[in-house]
């Protein structure tokens, strides 16, 4: 008797289904990616490689080379987008994203920085270059908007400023190095996975894992600021405060992303979108709902840009963008009139 | 200050600032005092040679890339009604590089004029811009606009810097080409630019009457016979090609449209009938003085001028951000 069951069970009901139809598609898409590349494997020798089955392995490729850019690609894919689906909501309009509060390109700087002008540091460390010059551009951001309390326009705006500051930093860097050196930052620049190993995870699990936990049981805060400005602050709630902790915790996940696997644009925008669409706006579904189909977004940008042309790789940050504007623009103008306020 | 002994003053520094651009470079035997002797008496020796046939089309490029992109940026601001739309902010900029890169690339474009393809790169992405912000009829949201603006551009970068990873060679020039170098500038990139500098300034002033009469509000342009329609598809239009030139000829030079109009503003008030010749001669002696400074900064290795404009304008547009009052 499916009319006696009241709506929001029914609600609840619909949103398990669809995150266990989306878990299950994620991990077929993982096997997928985990097959295709210059040497095809097929599934069964992914299982049985993976869980240490009886029949034939392949496991130097799968265990050293797949496997870890894979586990990033889920890792960065799920914080890229809780990362965007949380500064949309704290700025209260769909087409922001981690780019718009300068995080990508603050990232990239340091990143290219610390490559190009103290070549002695080993790689390793440019995770973190890019960790804190990712915090540099939302810090700067956050400051002004807490000295003053600003409107969530001024504050995107203030943003895109930073962030333009930051990308003419990188293009100053990129001009007067010698090319050698720079083709490397490049590729990390478009976005790639090329080249990830263990050591990659090993940095940023920890990080991306508990950030994530945090965004998701504080949740409920975005829904409150989602009511309005003025709402929030009747329901108790410290709005440019929380605003301030959520951007944090954006940014923090955002630039871990950036670090690992460079700069992914379109994935904080797309995800969130795509979440909305299948879940509503509500924050307590709609973040873990996000952040599946962002993981699905970049596990398939990746396995596509190493499907399309072996040996040759197209990096995922292209295909995302390649896939995701067309999808984008059509998102926009679709909503434009429902938005004007 | 009378307005006549403004713009005299705008125009000497102009001109100086072109002079500055003929004299300095790596020859010491081209000096402030006897460049102008070089110029125009040839006397058939290297330093003539250096000014009349490197430094002298380098210099028109900069100037004319400098007035084409500053009346596109108060074309745009002008549409928007908004102080802080420009070119490059609304994504315009980068639409034009992508239109070139492509052009560069794909087998089958190669052979097309550099020039179509960056005015249907900018006009594409204007439109995209444009269309996700409310379209041109409605009423343009500010927000939308620039954040479409952002992705817009974000977007379109992406894919230039992807042709980077394409092939080592093409890299180079690639790179060289999005930082708008224009050390290797000849007459047959300053020609054209002539003709849609002088197009774009008569079409200028012609609409400088509607630009006005926009900064009122629809209701009011209308009202005083002025279809704000059509006037901000002309706006649109007009800045969409004069950059698509600009960035054919020297690739994307960030933030001019948005300085220069910003400061004429403040210098020479609202009156777009006043606006677009100050503009105008305000964006070639801008771009003019980063030709200078892009010589200076790394004495004697050249810095490109798209960096120099994106190291002075990205700043000054955060400025101006931090600066503005209400946005909404």
């Amino acid at each position: 008797m499916t009319g006696l069951a009241s709506p929001r069970t029914r609600a609840t009901n619909r949103a398990v289904i669809l995150i266990v139809a989306l878990l299950a598609l994620v991990i077929c898409v993982s096997l997928w990616g985990l097959s295709v590349g210059a040497v095809a494997i097929p599934v069964d020798v992914i299982v049985n490689t993976l869980f240490n089955l009886d029949g034939e392995q392949q496991t130097y490729i799968i265990m050293k080379s797949r496997l870890p850019r894979m586990v990033l690609a889920l890792l960065a894919g799920g914080a890229l987008a809780l990362s965007g689906a949380i500064i949309q909501a704290v700025i209260r309009n769909p087409l922001a994203s981690p780019n718009v509060i300068g995080i990508n390109s603050g990232a990239a700087l340091f990143a290219l920085g610390m490559v190009l002008l103290f070549p002695a540091i080993p790689q390793v460390w440019m995770p973190l270059a890019a960790c804190l010059g990712g915090l540099c551009a939302a810090g700067f951001v956050m400051l002004v908007a807490h000295y003053r309390s600003l409107s969530a326009v001024h504050l995107a705006l203030i943003g895109v400023a930073v962030g333009f500051v930051f990308e003419s930093g990188v293009d100053y860097l990129l001009i007067t190095s010698n090319d050698s050196e720079s083709s490397a930052p490049m590729i990390w620049l478009t976005g790639s996975l090329w080249g990830r190993t263990w050591s990659h995870v090993g940095i940023s699990w920890i990080p991306m894992i508990a950030l994530s936990g945090v965004a998701l049981i504080l949740s409920y805060r975005l829904d409150l600021i989602a009511l309005g400005e003025a709402t929030a602050t009747g329901l108790g709630l410290n709005v440019p405060r929380q605003r301030l902790i959520m951007l944090f915790v954006a940014t923090m996940l955002a630039s871990v992303a950036v670090a690992v696997v460079g700069v992914m644009g379109f994935i904080g925008l797309m995800a969130p979108h795509i979440a909305r669409r299948l879940v509503g706006g509500s924050h307590r579904l709609m973040l873990p709902v996000s952040m599946l189909v962002g993981m699905l977004l970049v596990v398939l940008a990746d396995g596509i840009g190493r499907a399309i042309a072996p040996p040759i790789e197209i990096s995922a940050g292209i295909l995302a963008a390649l896939i995701g504007a067309p999808f984008f623009i059509y998102i926009m103008l679709t909503t434009a009139s429902e938005q004007e306020p | 200050m009378p307005l006549a002994f403004r713009f005299t003053l705008l125009a000497a520094a102009v001109l100086f600032a072109a002079l500055l651009s003929l004299t300095i470079g790596q020859r010491s035997d081209v000096g402030i005092t006897n460049v102008l002797q070089l110029l125009f008496v040839n006397d058939g020796s290297l330093a003539r040679s250096a000014v009349v046939d490197l430094r002298l089309p380098r210099m028109l490029v900069a100037g004319l890339v400098g007035i084409n992109l500053a009346l596109a940026g108060l074309a745009l601001q002008a549409v928007t009604r908004n102080p802080l739309a420009s070119e490059s902010v609304l994504g315009i900029n980068q639409g034009a590089a992508l239109g070139v890169a492509l052009g560069l690339v794909i087998p089958g474009l190669i052979g097309v004029n550099l020039d179509v393809m960056a005015i249907i790169g900018a006009v594409l992405a204007g439109v995209v811009t444009f269309s996700i912000a409310g379209g041109l009829g409605g009423r343009l949201d500010s927000m939308r606009l620039i954040l479409a603006g952002v992705t817009v551009g974000a977007f379109s970068f992406a894919f230039v810097r992807f042709t980077f990873t394409l092939e080592d060679n093409l890299s180079r020039l690639v790179l060289s080409w999005t930082s708008a170098d224009i050390s290797s500038a000849r007459f047959d990139q300053a020609l054209p630019l002539v003709f849609w500098a002088a197009g774009g300034f008569l079409v200028s002033i012609f609409m400088a009457h509607s630009f006005n009469i926009l900064a009122l509000g629809d209701g009011a342009s209308q009202g005083l016979g002025v279809d704000p329609r059509r006037a901000r598809f002309i706006g649109a239009m007009l800045a969409a090609v004069l950059t698509g030139a600009s960035v054919a000829a020297a690739g994307p030079v960030m933030f001019v449209g948005l300085v220069m109009p910003h400061l004429c503003r403040l210098w020479f008030g609202p009156n777009h009938r006043v606006l677009v010749p100050a503009v105008a001669l305000g964006g070639a002696g801008l771009v003019l003085t980063a030709d200078v400074v892009s010589k200076l900064v790394r004495f004697p290795y050249e810095t490109p001028l798209g960096i120099i404009c994106a190291l002075i304008g990205a700043p000054y547009f955060l400025y101006a951000t931090l600066r503005a009052k209400n946005m909404a």
